[in-house]
């Protein structure tokens, strides 16, 4: 087996990985095709300097972060760090299956879903891709870490802020949804 | 049924800690959702196919370096000799120190280079 096919067993193994992260990171699926495989031609780039200190997973994680920062970057610098959920190419939780619950019930976890997902593009960067290597790849402090270059002190206390901003975000904008719906009943 | 929109006023604080804890459970629900994105088929081969070759190491060893410093090593030699044959005067003594600390360095550097006293 030669290296190309090695790699792209590599690719193959982690690609679900590193595109549902970006996904989360960046909020859309505008470019997510051009950033995936960003991330595993530096990825490719930067093998010979392995040193395997870490996984080659949590290597990735700390590639696709920096992948996703420079995304970030090229948006505000083409001035558009408003992402709209209700585009084409974002809204993944508008095909979330909840098979065991009735419609209503699915449509306002839907709408819920979207609120967190607006919410979660708000938080400053670091706190979002915190949260998201936490929660949703449940990778360790010590992970997360690595793959961000900072303490672990640092970590936890982005993420205890990051889940405070969010709650205190959403029970705001419930709030407002109830006051609203109590104003149309009257 | 649907519920009906609460009006948090008039909540009591059990009923309270019930939403905020129903809320945290929610949150964290929806933060653990895993997204599924669409991946192109045959994505992997496509971006293997694109890697960039890896730039060739040359198996043996050119040694430009060392030749360079053994030629000026020689040449700061000549130098010496012939300087040292000259009458002596102000000007070409002070070039002879300049070049004999040159000579001195070299041997230093290529002795360092060679037999690793490091």
């Amino acid at each position: 087996m030669n290296t190309d096919l090695t790699f792209e067993d590599v690719i193959r193994d982690h690609q679900d990985m590193v595109f549902r992260t970006l996904l989360r990171l960046t909020g859309s699926r505008e470019h997510l095709d051009d950033l995936a495989q960003d991330v595993f031609l530096r990825l490719y780039r930067a093998l010979p300097s392995f040193r395997g200190e870490a996984l080659i997973t949590t290597y990735l994680y700390r590639i696709a972060v920096n992948v996703a920062q420079d995304e970030w970057k090229r948006r505000r610098r083409d001035r558009n760090t408003h992402i709209s959920l209700s585009d084409d190419v974002s809204g993944w939780e508008d095909r979330l299956p909840h098979p065991d619950r009735n419609a209503e019930q699915q449509i306002e976890e839907r709408e819920f879903q979207q609120s967190v997902e607006e919410q979660l593009q708000r938080l400053s960067q670091i706190e979002r891709t915190i949260l998201v290597l936490y929660h949703q790849e449940e990778r360790s402090y010590e992970q997360i870490a690595y793959a961000l270059g900072m303490p672990i002190g640092t970590i936890r206390t982005h993420l205890h802020r990051g889940r405070k901003k969010l709650r205190e975000a959403l029970q705001q904008r419930q709030t407002q949804q109830r006051r609203a719906a109590c104003t149309t009943n009257r | 049924m649907h519920d009906q929109p609460i009006d948090q006023n008039n909540l009591s604080p059990t009923m309270m800690e019930h939403l905020d804890q129903n809320l945290d459970q929610r949150i964290l629900r929806a933060l653990e959702t895993v997204p599924q994105p669409h991946i192109p088929t045959g994505f992997a081969a496509r971006v293997a196919s694109q890697l960039p070759a890896r730039p060739t190491v040359s198996p043996t060893p050119t040694h430009y370096g060392q030749r360079a410093m053994l030629i000026a090593m020689v040449v700061t030699l000549v130098a010496l000799l012939v300087l040292a044959l000259q009458p002596a005067a102000h000007a070409l003594g002070l070039l002879e120190t300049l070049l004999f600390a040159e000579f001195v360095a070299l041997t230093v550097w290529i002795s360092v280079w060679r037999y690793g006293l490091r």
